[in-house]
């Protein structure tokens, strides 16, 4: 017995000094070894392309000593979004974008399809989470003053991420095409309508119908999984490419850093990493303790008896139009698209004008009232207004007993 | 240019000149016409009110002028030749009930409109007939007292004051009247112990134009109250099954002996209240003693009736409870709808108070319920089973947190 595991014991042995002798024999030992060796990438093919180089420059990498925890949120947002893209793309699989099919493909992937019900809840946790996240990225950059000259473009194009984050979220919103999404939106268009010149004509073109309708749930589809990802993806290079040319900016009241920090890899990456794991964990958390609730299945002719939001941007938008009315929500949006022009106006390195920092301070403090405020309440179901398609709702008759 | 203008003015003149000649209506056309349409009718020069609210009715459509009424010659545009011949001016009370019947009781004239013919037969059987035709009572109303003299519009118009909506209004008019009412030893309150009544919950609120208003239980032109023993068959013209039941148990005995004042002993009459479930047993003790058999009965029905209830509320909040966690609940929904229906025979059977039949559809009531009540069970533990994911999720985390922690330390030193 004892020599059958002295032998077994020298075979494994054997195999493993030769394995590690294949390894090291191998072409080149660099970071494409491990898959190389594999057959996962072809040596000529890829000796010739500088990839290898291009790696360990950029892990070689140093960023300044300034940069630390709080850096870490436009790595969160990124992770963020790649979780929706990888849980989206899951969800796709079994959703089915018809008003017809919708709300029981949902239903289907909550209840029939293995682990459906974290992938959706995880969808849905993400996208709230990416909103505070991208938002909390935006105020880190506005207050250390990030945004002057020369990374203006930087924060233009991540102001334009922040557009394409909430477009995502507001049309994923209708996707489940229950009584809350359906209502929630139908509302928010009728107050996108009331703005003179544009807002009929993006109503309509977002609807498609006379009212939301199966033609809106297919547009909403549509930009949600075939156009804003690809917008989404040539944002995110860009932004990156003007991060990685221009460096990251120096510390509030510096014109540039002087120290030169650590290299990106380990000490970043493994900054990254447990960011990213305590990130992941705390989403799956939320997903399995707090799932997002499914209302009726939507119907035009009747409204809910209260809208349930299950998306951060639907309680500050439903607060600011229950409460400040059509134009409230129009204000803020164009508070929130003028921080776009903050860089024309605000170019010194070391200084600030203090009517940029209230504008900031404002929309910042302002969102995260309306979001703490909006989320307390119950809204009531909408009023039945002359845009809804209640109107054509015949009165509910009720017999005696 | 001059000349054209000549033209355009000659061929205006000759245009309206042309109309004018084939819409105008001589005074022997206009008198079967309607009085509307006949700009030369003598009547409307003096009562021009009278015939704007006539043209609205139902009269001036069906071509019935003002001299059909009122006699008189409407070709004439002088009072004093108007005012003559069969002129009878503003008929009354008594006259008015025979003016109308002199058409409404005409079954050559109303077989056209797909009319009956005996609104003044039934009238002269009425409360109001025999004070008015009987007893010259004026305080008594006659035809236009509800129909409205002039307007007279179709029971389906909602101006109408004999629409369904409008006639508990309408007859409110009187017998809201205190002073009136005194006289005749009524009270004056049915208007608003109907309003919340569920028939008037049901016309009033919901629109619903089968909810009886005041003449689905007294009849319209016939209005006499119910007799203590035609009560439950008036309740029973609508309510089937239960006064089905009602006969079949003891109560109905009873109320067919006229010992008993129908449905209304325990439902009261206009206010037509519903006797919560919850107290079934005190309203037996109204009529019966606490130690009886009969109480007992109250006691055993309520009991199951409050059980019904609660298997029936827990099952829709179970049903509830799987929407909002995404379960699909079309069967369920359908099992609901089968205890429903067992719910409502209860209240049907309790009348008959067969508590056997109770106990059986209690049951059913309840085994539906539990079945509904267990699949949202089974979701509910499915979410905790859940949550135990988070163990190991939490337990990776915090490794990585721990090691990674080490790491940069080591990094850093």
């Amino acid at each position: 017995m004892a020599n059958l595991i002295d032998r077994t014991r020298d075979v494994l042995s054997r195999w493993r000094r030769r394995f590690r002798d294949d390894l090291k024999a191998s072409t080149d030992a660099s970071f494409l070894t491990a898959p190389r060796f594999f057959g996962l990438l072809y040596g000529p093919i890829d000796r010739s392309l500088p990839i290898d180089k291009a790696l360990r420059k950029a892990l070689a990498h140093r960023l300044p000593a300034h940069v630390g925890w709080r850096h870490a949120l436009g790595g969160v947002a990124y992770l963020l979004f790649m979780v929706m893209v990888v849980t989206g793309v899951l969800l796709s699989l079994h959703y089915r974008p018809s008003s017809e099919e919708a709300y029981g493909s949902i239903q289907h992937i909550v209840t029939g399809v293995t682990f459906g019900w974290l992938v959706r809840d995880v969808h849905v946790w993400s996208a709230t989470l990416i909103v505070i996240v991208v938002l909390a990225h935006m105020a880190r950059v506005f207050f250390d003053g990030a945004y002057k000259p020369p990374r203006e473009t930087s924060w233009l194009i991540g102001l334009m991420l922040l557009i394409v984050v909430l477009m995502f979220g507001a049309t994923g919103y209708l996707l489940p095409w229950d009584q809350w999404a359906y209502w929630t939106v139908t509302e928010v268009l009728n107050t996108v309508a009331v703005l003179p010149l544009l807002g009929g004509l993006i109503v309509t073109a977002l609807t498609g119908d006379a009212f939301v309708s199966g033609a809106t749930l297919s547009r909403f589809f549509a930009l949600h999984v075939i156009i804003l990802p690809w917008i989404a993806f040539a944002l995110l290079i860009f932004h990156f490419r003007m991060i990685r040319t221009q460096g990251v900016a120096p510390p509030r009241g510096t014109a540039k850093s002087e120290t030169e920090g650590h290299p990106f890899f380990p000490h970043h990456l493994l900054r990254s990493f447990l960011v990213s794991v305590v990130v992941l964990a705390i989403v799956i958390s939320l997903a399995t303790l707090f799932p997002r609730p499914l209302a009726e299945p939507a119907s035009p002719v009747e409204p809910p008896s209260e809208l349930v939001s299950t998306w951060v941007v639907v309680d500050v938008s439903l607060a600011l139009i229950r409460f400040f009315g059509p134009w409230g929500f129009v204000f803020f949006t164009l508070l929130g698209l003028s921080m776009a022009f903050i860089p024309l106006f605000d170019r010194h390195p070391e200084r600030r004008h203090r009517p940029i920092t209230a504008l900031g301070v404002v929309f910042f403090v302002g969102f995260a009232i309306l979001w703490l405020v909006g989320h307390q309440l119950r809204f009531a179901g909408p009023d039945v207004g002359a845009s809804t398609p209640t109107e054509i709702a015949e009165p509910a008759q009720s017999g005696p007993e | 240019m001059k000349r054209g203008w000549i033209a355009v003015a000659v061929a205006t003149v000759a245009v309206f000149g042309e109309s004018r000649g084939a819409f105008s209506i001589t005074v022997q056309d206009a008198q079967p016409q309607v009085a509307a349409a006949d700009s030369v009718y003598g009547c409307v020069l003096c009562h021009a009110d009278k015939r704007k609210a006539f043209i609205e009715g139902i009269h001036s459509e069906r071509g019935i002028g003002c001299h059909d009424c009122h006699g008189g010659d409407p070709a004439s545009l002088e009072t004093s030749t108007a005012h003559t011949g069969t002129y009878i001016g503003t008929p009354d009370k008594l006259a008015t009930v025979e003016l109308c019947g002199s058409c409404h009781s005409d079954p050559d004239r109303m077989r056209q409109y797909g009319l009956h013919v005996g609104q003044i037969a039934e009238f002269r059987t009425s409360r109001h007939g025999q004070l008015l035709l009987g007893e010259r009572n004026t305080d008594a109303p006659t035809c236009t007292d509800c129909h409205d003299a002039h307007t007279i519009l179709t029971p389906d118009n909602a101006r109408s004051r004999v629409h369904p909506a409008n006639i508990p209004g309408t007859c409110a008019d009187c017998h809201q009247d205190e002073s009136l009412m005194a006289k005749y030893g009524l009270t004056t309150d049915q208007f608003e112990l109907y309003r919340e009544s569920a028939h008037g919950v049901g016309l009033f609120e919901g629109q619903n134009f089968a909810s009886p208003s005041c003449v689905g239980c007294h009849g319209s032109h016939a209005a006499l109250p119910p007799q203590v023993t035609e009560i439950a068959n008036v309740c029973g013209q609508c309510h089937v099954l239960v006064r089905r039941a009602f006969d079949d148990g003891p109560h109905g005995v009873a109320a067919q002996a006229g010992a008993l004042p129908g449905c209304t002993a325990c439902h009261s009459n206009h206010q037509t209240e519903r006797v919560p479930s919850d107290a079934i047993a005190e309203t037996c003790l109204e009529c019966h003693d606490a130690e009886s058999r009969a109480a007992q009965l109250g006691v055993e029905a309520e009991e199951l009736i409050v059980a019904a209830e609660n298997d029936l509320q827990t099952a829709d909040e179970a049903i509830g409870e799987l929407v909002v966690a995404g379960w699909q609940v079309s069967d369920l929904r359908l099992r609901y709808q089968t205890a429903l229906t067992d719910y409502l025979q209860i209240a049907e059977f309790q009348h008959s108070l067969d508590v056997e039949q109770l106990e059986d559809l209690g049951r059913r009531v309840g085994s539906i319920s539990r079945d509904i009540r267990a699949t949202a069970e089974v979701s509910a533990e499915q979410r905790w089973e859940h949550k135990l994911l988070l163990v190991p999720v939490w337990f990776l985390t915090l490794s990585a947190i721990v090691l990674g922690w080490f790491k940069l330390r080591s990094l850093k030193e």
